[in-house]
């Protein structure tokens, strides 16, 4: 054992003098870091804007809440008395514009996932839900195709370069260097020698990646102590993943290969398992099961649109009361009952259809999903993604919490339609507290 | 004597299995990503075509209607797959491929692929461009790194200055013959992506073949970029395993690290505005008028009031045409102004941020051929704003035929409902015929990455001659 630990300790001082390691390391931490600040940017941006859109929304509300107690005897308020109790919105526009948030989870600036490509907010009105989900941010698809230079990217694709670069020449070294047969001259066996050599670079790799993920947490202002899962679960998956990495690069150092000929295998594995194998995968599945064309919704939307206009009112009134009994029957020529109620019917029989794309997709990235461990590169980011609630799932996850609250938001609408009611306060508040919540 | 220095390259290349067995393993990479990339290409494009033809049929189709009704039925326009999109998929996968045209609203293209895919949507594809941008250099760099430190790690290289051959011309014939055995491997191949692609589609995109010949000198002229590097590098390398070193650094830097961070500072310096800001500017914009002080009633009273006086009347029931027609073309032409405005302005950040990363492949030539590959494959922003622009165009066009129908011969006093049109209208009304833009406004706007290119070309011939007599020293 105090043989093990003299090898450390002197590799330790070799490693220490090298100019170039400390160069490697230093690349490390500042690509470390620079991604650290970037994932920052990005998310504080994105919540600024989810602030902004909020803070829009709840004063539209308190100047609903204003209007209410207008005093109507006076002419010059009764449009925006109007504007604040009708339900169907006064002046051809709708009542209200209400915004669903998708908060980010604290530690998704270390990760930003998928949550660049996905709406992180949806404004919606008492129109068909369908359409108002069809929407995205603006975004430089320049930006989407080159990726987020996040901290999982430095771990993802750069902790594997950091390793090859360690570890590849830990024998050529020494025999191209000549000292190979003084090792080999020693009592102990070359093996403790080599072990010690690739346990201390190992090591090495794991400090300077618990040091930026510690950085990760302070820098974007998340308590460790406060999200300790989340920080032993980051850890965790850095720790098996430089430990893989670690392993290829033991069995090339075995393979006792010289110095150019391992870095170009360490670099090799490093292109398939990070580059070659995702894309090819994505190739393949691509052209055998490609994405449906979604266009058919916003198809069917229009042709749902006219047959409802197209026909008598009580076409779009048997529909909705076969689906809504608790809706009140008695009057069949109420416009806005019945133009409402069109919406909610067009929602209703779009179901099946999107049901049919979601499954169409949700086939095919099982399929990717299935075959994922080709690369351990993926693996580890779509497990990173969803510890830091930025995949896909966690859009989907939104998505349906939207459809929830719309539906909850259309029934409070079309009750007081149905019977003919406006908004008091009261009812504004309500509003203005589901809204908070 | 170049002529035998190229050779010698050649001969050392052929008989080095690991280049052969590189060699091979792209090769067959290339071949799976340009034949399964054509058949997804053609598979896509059959399909938007189809969409496209079935939605003028329903378009046809639609029976007897009001025209404002047909214009809110709308139309749809299909982003058609560009015939070399398999050589390089660009930003096919994160732009939308329909759009919904109707009548009032410049709607957003919609339903891009990666919206639907998982996180392994993020790693790209497969194509032709990721091999020969990312996987050619490392090919060069494993041909060349020892190029020289080997002749010096074992002595020939003095011999070779015995012989009278000068450092530069040595290094000259280094390239070449480097060349030549690279070119060896991308000819046939990019051969073989020329037949395979579809020579069919012509139909959208009338200039394939100058398209096609331009991304293959694009790239021959980046692997010439690379094979001087690489070559400079090693010859200014003391030991092999340090230009192996410093080769693959740099190839780290400029296809791995800068391109990600050139593009997270764009963003930086040209900052994206919202959607939420987007949207509520122009709904402000079409209410309060563009400069704020234009509200859209007063607009509509002005309106109103000089076609009155035009006719002389004093009731909108006297005039001889539709108002309703009038006031709603008027309408769409002013939003059409807003739009364009707002979108541009959107438009040119996107284009600024992009930009920068063009002048950046001064710096970083891998970037130049990026740009230069998406562009004649047509699959960079540039296009996605110019088919963007086509629909839209498409759709002001339709919409303002019915309007003008409804101003004329929706007399007044005619109930809405009363007055219809059918398929004679709806044929007169031509289908949605998109084409890609060609090659000559592709070099135009693509001059940066052109220029870069050469530069990077120059720059290094020139290099060469000034410090190859410096070879010997080291």
């Amino acid at each position: 054992m105090n043989t093990f630990f003299h090898i450390l300790r002197f590799e330790w001082k070799l490693l220490w003098r090298s100019n170039m390691v400390k160069l490697l390391l230093l690349v490390m931490l500042g690509v470390g870091v620079y991604g650290i600040y970037f994932g920052k940017f990005e998310i504080e941006k994105q919540n600024i804007r989810i602030a902004e859109v909020k803070n829009y929304e709840q004063a539209q509300f308190d100047s609903l809440l204003n209007w209410v107690n207008l005093d109507t005897s006076n002419i010059a308020n009764k449009a925006n008395f109007d504007k604040a109790v009708l339900p169907e919105g006064a002046g051809r526009s709708f009542h209200f514009t209400y915004c669903k948030t998708h908060e980010a989870s604290p530690i998704a600036g270390l990760c930003l996932g998928q949550r660049d490509l996905f709406p992180v907010y949806y404004q919606l009105n008492m129109r068909d839900l369908t359409r108002q989900l069809n929407t995205g941010e603006l975004v430089n698809p320049m930006k989407l195709l080159n990726g987020n230079f996040d901290l999982s990217y430095v771990f993802i694709f750069l902790l594997p370069l950091l390793v090859v670069s360690l570890f590849f020449n830990l024998y050529a070294n020494e025999k191209e260097g000549g000292t190979l047969s003084l090792l080999l001259a020693q009592s102990k066996s070359i093996d403790i020698v080599f072990l010690g050599k690739g346990i201390l670079r190992y090591l090495i790799v794991l400090g300077v990646s618990t040091l930026l993920l510690i950085l990760g947490f302070l820098i974007q202002g998340v308590s460790i102590i406060e999200h300790a899962n989340l920080f032993f679960q980051w850890f965790q998956s850095i720790l098996i993943y430089s430990f893989f990495w670690s392993l290829i690069m033991a069995w090339i150092v075995a393979l006792k290969k010289g110095t150019s000929i391992s870095a170009i295998l360490g670099l090799g594995i490093w292109l398939i398992l990070t580059l070659i194998s995702p894309t090819l995968l994505n190739l393949l599945v691509s052209a055998n099961k490609p994405l449906p064309n979604r266009t058919e919704v916003r198809h069917t939307v229009r042709e749902i649109n006219d047959k409802n206009w197209e026909a008598p009112k009580s076409y779009v009134f048997n529909k909705f009361h076969a689906e809504n009994p608790q809706f009140p029957k008695e009057d069949t020529t109420h416009f806005y009952s019945w133009y409402y109620a069109g919406f909610s019917v067009m929602d209703k029989e779009l179901e099946p259809l999107i049901e049919k794309f979601e499954s169409q997709v949700n086939s095919r990235n099982n399929l990717l999903e299935k075959w994922i461990w080709i690369s351990p590169a993926a693996l580890i980011h779509e497990h990173l993604a969803s510890i830091s609630k930025t995949n896909r799932k966690s859009h989907l996850n939104f998505v349906e919490s939207t459809k929830d609250y719309h539906q909850r938001l259309r029934t409070i609408y079309l009750t007081k339609l149905f019977s003919k009611e406006n908004f008091t306060e009261q009812d504004l508040k309500k509003l203005q507290d589901m809204s908070r919540q | 004597m170049h002529r035998l220095i190229i050779k010698k390259e050649i001969l050392t290349s052929l008989r080095n299995s690991k280049f052969l067995i590189a060699g091979i393993f792209l090769v067959a990479l290339m071949l799976v990503a340009v034949l399964v990339g054509r058949q997804g290409q053609q598979l896509i494009q059959k399909e938007r075509a189809k969409a496209q033809a079935e939605m003028h049929d329903k378009w046809v189709n639609q029976g007897l209607k009001h025209p404002h009704s047909a214009a809110h039925f709308g139309h749809f326009a299909f982003k058609p797959k560009p015939v070399l999109s398999f050589l390089d998929v660009g930003l096919d996968n994160y732009t939308g491929i329909s759009v919904f045209l109707e009548a009032h609203k410049q709607n957003e293209i919609l339903y891009s692929a990666a919206q639907d895919g998982n996180a392994m949507t993020r790693f790209g594809e497969m194509t032709a461009a990721l091999v020969l941008q990312f996987l050619f250099p490392l090919l060069i760099i494993f041909l060349t790194f020892n190029i020289f430190s080997k002749e010096r790690e074992e002595g020939t290289l003095k011999l070779i200055h015995a012989q009278g051959v000068s450092a530069h011309q040595f290094l000259i014939g280094k390239v070449w013959g480097t060349y030549v055995m690279v070119l060896a491997i991308f000819i046939p191949i990019i051969c073989l992506a020329f037949f395979v692609l579809d020579h069919s589609s012509s139909g959208i995109d009338s200039n394939v073949n100058p398209k096609f010949i331009s991304l293959t000198i694009g790239y021959a002229l980046y692997f010439l970029v690379f094979i001087f590097i690489a070559i400079l590098v090693s010859a200014f390398s003391k030991s092999s395993s340090f230009s192996l070193l410093t080769s693959l650094g740099l190839w780290i830097i400029a296809c791995i690290i800068l391109p990600k961070a050139t593009a997270s500072l764009a963003d930086k310096i040209y900052p994206t505005p919202s959607q939420y800001e987007f949207r509520k500017t122009i709904n402000e914009k079409v209410k309060n008028g563009i400069d704020g002080h234009n509200p859209r009633d007063e607009r509509l009273t002005t309106l109103k009031q000089n076609l009155l006086d035009e006719y002389g009347v004093s009731t909108i029931e006297e005039l001889p045409v539709n108002w309703g027609g009038i006031a709603m073309q008027a309408g769409e032409e002013y939003t059409d102004k807003v739009y364009d405005q707002e979108f541009t302005k959107v438009e040119n950040i996107f284009k600024k941020q992009n930009r920068l990363s063009e002048w950046s492949s001064f710096i970083n030539p891998y970037l130049a051929i990026r740009h230069l590959s998406m562009a004649f494959a047509v699959t960079d922003y540039d296009h996605h704003v110019a088919f963007a622009n086509g629909a839209e165009n498409y759709r002001r066009g339709f919409v303002k035929k019915l309007n003008k129908d409804m101003e004329v011969n929706h007399k007044p006093g005619i109930a809405f409902g009363d007055y219809n049109v059918g398929k004679e209208m709806w044929d007169s009304i031509e289908p949605f015929n998109y084409q890609l833009p060609n090659a000559s406004t592709i070099i135009s706007s693509q001059w940066r990455s052109i220029v870069s290119l050469l530069f990077w070309l120059i720059g290094l011939f020139f290099s060469a001659s000034i410090f190859s007599k410096n070879i010997s020293k080291i």
